[in-house]
């Protein structure tokens, strides 16, 4: 009898965990991407590579499964450089596991231990993210917190270390021989509307916002006493009425003398503005921004884009056309006074400008200046960014007469009938290459550029479309007079054409042939046709693509952060998955 | 709810207040702190005319050897890569010498301390010097090296003949080198306030003595009271000025280019 009772007693309990093992898978959802970026590298005596160095093929390539099932995901992501392409940092070469974590989260409170990525507003502040282009990765190796205690009011906090590309997540890279930070924040959020019953429904919105973030770094310097914890604070607060929107965050940073800022001791202030006005039709956008000594990062001998804590937004249009974005700002974290005016607006269709579809026209201004630096004294002495100094008094609102930055451009969005489709902008650029790429002594890029993208339909299946750019210089053209030991800061310099001729049957293939042509070069040798031709096979979610030619040098800038590119020849295979 | 609310407004104040380090600005610099011993430093400065950055670097540099020992460390600025290069009358600097230590990187300023060429792993920015210069001003010190500078006006040639003796045993390709360096040259220099046309260059390396690769002291082993004495010379060009001109010497070890010893003597 006993023996029939354990019997039982196990079958139940087998039954009872095959129906929780059912429910559970049943719950369970697993997604994923894998994306695989290999270029092969040719010599090309024609754009001046007559050595490799050494280096024929570069692979970028990563792998990530994230797991969820009810309150509980967890993910890893995998990545290789075997090695880096060409114009990624060489710290990534090498292959491993960048990145895991596990996350609980009910709705009151969600824990995540292991690789956060997160955002206090609109990142002053704190913001760790992950931009494969870029080959940029802060993650903050740690723990998160977010607490919701009552509708409309988020709480969170983040303590960790930051991701510097391979090395350990040690107090001390002792291969690098640098120090890494701790970095640990609060930010909190109110949003009335949710919170407030009699506002739920009402046109006014408003929701306001703080973060304190602190990192914690070990003073190593001989020279001067770095300051082990430096805290930056932010407020912010959201208004909306109607068709109206209001935005703003402030944010101030302790003492923080680094790498970047020469080791001055003066405090960082940043200021984001942004008023928005929409209704059908037409929208407007104008945003300013304030940026005073606010680079924000775990290592105070860190450079570039290493180790960020912080993110500031650039405000200007993003160009996707490769003549225009060849020239594409890069924020500089040290100062710069910016403002930007975003006008779109449709004519209606069956108004004789409107026609049939309706015509979209945009308009945006964006302009970058630098801000105003006066000498202070220092131990009886004038000086400006001195190391070990204050560095430098900057009235609030002045703006230097040094313009780093101006993007002027008018586009217009045509359905001119069910087979044709035209779009065409015209770009005024101002670009202080000296300042944003580093080329000492080069001439501004003063610029007048437009293009024209036409597709046409053939049918329901295929489609031909072709675009036809041109970038003139103002000043820089052939016979542009210029020191033969400058002539490296000339690569890409003077007037451009390009084509690009796309021919599309959905919803697999595309096929594509494009030329950039730098024909007004005034270095007769750098004037380079760079050609391409694309294949392009997509299958749900799966894309190949094998583009095979020439790639110009230039810069890759996801939100005003950039990398540089170097001029390249070779074959170039794209293979990504999701599921 | 308020509890929440509470625990975590505390722990904010609590992150704010631990998390704020604000320095005297009367006190920003620290004291010397002196490091015993005799081993002497060479630190290279890889600089450039047309570089914004570098007379803050170069300064930076000799901020550290004020404060640690001017006589135990030597800053040689090479002026080399795309910022040194000499546009319309910024001065030309560049050398052979230095255009191969140079080793094609991408800017300036660096640096590197104790080592021939900028390869992976000695390229230093100024503010990563500090620690390597220290440590290395408290390494044993393994050879002893003396210039004597002899200096003949109306040729303008100089002599150099030099004492290298191994302190201690040292395994290695041992070499040693002859530098001519020019101090106090004013030129154009591009600064963070603009151009400078009266910029005061520092000790900037004008070529070697004894050629690029150097000449051998010992291959494979030197042994303590290993000894040798060398000689060489060299025709100042007419633009030079012997008053403010120097020769650094220094024995390194070919391989790994580590430099073991260095010594720098006024030529007149």
């Amino acid at each position: 009898m006993r023996k029939h009772i354990l019997i039982l007693g196990a079958l139940a309990l087998a039954l009872s965990y095959k129906a929780s093992a059912q429910s559970f898978l049943e719950n369970s959802q697993v997604n994923g991407s894998f994306q695989t970026d290999a270029q092969y590298y040719m010599l090309d005596e024609g754009i001046g590579i007559t050595d490799l160095n050494g280096k024929k093929l570069g692979i970028n390539g990563f792998g990530k499964v994230n797991y969820t099932n009810g309150n509980f995901s967890a993910g890893i992501r995998f990545e290789a450089f075997l090695p880096e392409m060409n114009g990624f940092r060489s710290e990534l070469n090498g292959v491993g596991l960048a990145n895991f974590f596990a996350t609980y989260d009910n709705g009151f409170v969600g824990i995540t231990v292991g690789d956060v990525y997160d955002q206090f507003g609109s990142g002053l502040v704190f913001r760790s993210y992950e931009e494969w282009s870029l080959g940029m990765d802060n993650a903050l190796r740690g723990a998160r917190i977010v607490l919701r205690p009552t509708q409309g009011v988020t709480l969170k906090a983040v303590y960790g270390r930051q991701r510097y590309y391979w090395a350990p997540y040690l107090e001390k890279d002792f291969a690098a021989d640098d120090y890494r930070g701790i970095v640990r924040g609060v930010d909190g959020e109110w949003d009335l509307n949710q919170s407030i019953p009699a506002l739920g429904d009402s046109k006014f919105r408003m929701s306001i916002g703080g973060s304190f973030v602190s990192k914690k770094q070990y003073d190593q310097s001989l020279f001067y006493y770095i300051p082990e914890n430096v805290g930056a604070a932010a407020g912010r607060i959201n208004l909306g009425y109607g068709n109206w929107a209001f935005s703003t965050e402030y944010a101030y940073k302790i003492n923080d003398p680094s790498a970047i800022n020469n080791f001055i001791y003066k405090e960082g202030r940043a200021l984001l503005s942004s008023l928005s006005y929409s209704q059908k039709g037409f929208g407007a956008v104008l945003q300013v921004k304030r940026v005073d000594n606010m680079s924000f990062k775990s290592m105070y001998t860190g450079k570039q884009n290493d180790l960020d804590i912080n993110f500031i937004p650039p405000i200007n249009y993003t160009h996707t056309h490769s003549l225009p974005s060849m020239y594409t700002y890069s924020t500089q974290p040290n100062g710069e006074m910016a403002a930007q005016l975003q006008i779109n607006y449709t004519i209606p269709k069956g108004t004789a400008l409107g026609g049939r579809y309706g015509t979209k026209l945009a308009f945006n201004m964006s302009q970058v200046n630098d801000i105003v630096r006066d000498s202070i004294m220092d131990n009886g002495e004038l000086v400006i960014n001195k190391p070990g100094s204050l560095g430098y008094a900057s009235r609030f609102f002045a703006i230097s007469d040094h313009r780093f930055f101006r993007d002027i451009n008018f586009e217009i969005d045509k359905k001119i009938s069910p087979n044709w489709h035209v779009t065409a902008q015209y770009i005024n650029l101002y670009y202080d290459i000296e300042t944003i790429e580093g080329h000492v002594g080069a001439p501004v890029v003063k610029a007048n550029i437009g293009f024209m993208d036409v597709t046409y339909k053939i049918n329901k299946k295929q489609s031909i479309r072709l675009e036809l750019q041109g970038l003139w210089e103002n000043e820089v053209h052939k016979g542009y007079e210029y020191e033969e030991s400058e002539k490296k800061d000339f690569q890409k310099r003077g007037d451009w054409a390009a084509a690009l001729i796309e021919y599309t049957i959905t919803p697999h293939w595309s096929f594509s042939i494009a030329d950039k042509w730098n024909y007004g070069n005034p270095v007769e040798e750098y004037r380079d046709h760079y050609f391409t031709g694309t294949i392009t096979y997509i299958k749900d979610a799966t894309r190949v693509m094998l583009s095979a030619g020439r790639q110009s040098e230039g810069v890759v800038c996801v939100g005003g952060v950039c990398r540089t590119v170097p001029a390249s020849s070779g074959v170039t295979l794209t293979v990504s998955t999701s599921f | 709810m308020k509890k929440l609310f509470s625990i975590f407004a505390m722990a904010a104040l609590m992150l704010a207040s631990a998390g704020c380090d604000k320095i005297d600005i009367n006190n920003t610099h620290k004291p010397y702190t002196p490091i015993g011993g005799n081993k002497t430093v060479l630190i290279k400065d890889f600089t450039g005319a047309r570089c914004v950055n570098c007379p803050a670097a170069a300064e930076t540099a000799h901020e550290l050897q004020h404060r640690l020992g001017e006589d135990r460390i030597f800053i040689l600025s090479v002026h080399a890569g795309g910022l040194a290069q000499p546009v319309g009358q910024f001065p030309d600097f560049l050398t052979e010498e230095g255009t191969a230590w140079y080793n094609d990187n991408a800017s300036n300023p660096l640096f590197s301390v104790d080592h021939v060429a900028l390869t992976d792993g000695n390229t230093l920015y100024v503010e990563q010097i500090d620690t390597p210069v220290a440590d290395a001003l408290a390494e044993p010190q393994t050879f002893d090296i003396t210039v004597e500078n002899t200096y003949d006006e109306s040729s303008r040639k100089l002599d150099v003949k030099s004492d290298v003796k191994a302190v201690a045993d040292y395994e290695g390709q041992l070499y040693v080198s002859y530098c001519l360096v020019e101090d106090s040259i004013v030129g154009w220099q591009i600064t963070p306030e603009g151009l400078n046309r009266e910029y005061v260059f520092r000790n900037v390396f004008r070529g070697t003595v004894n050629g690029y690769e150097g000449s051998l002291f010992k291959d494979g082993q030197a042994l303590a009271n290993d000894a040798k004495t060398f000689n060489c010379s060299m025709t100042l060009d007419s633009i030079y000025n012997p008053n403010q001109c120097y020769v650094l010497g220094y024995v390194f070890e070919k391989t790994s280019g580590k430099i073991l010893q260095s010594v720098m003597e006024k030529i007149k």
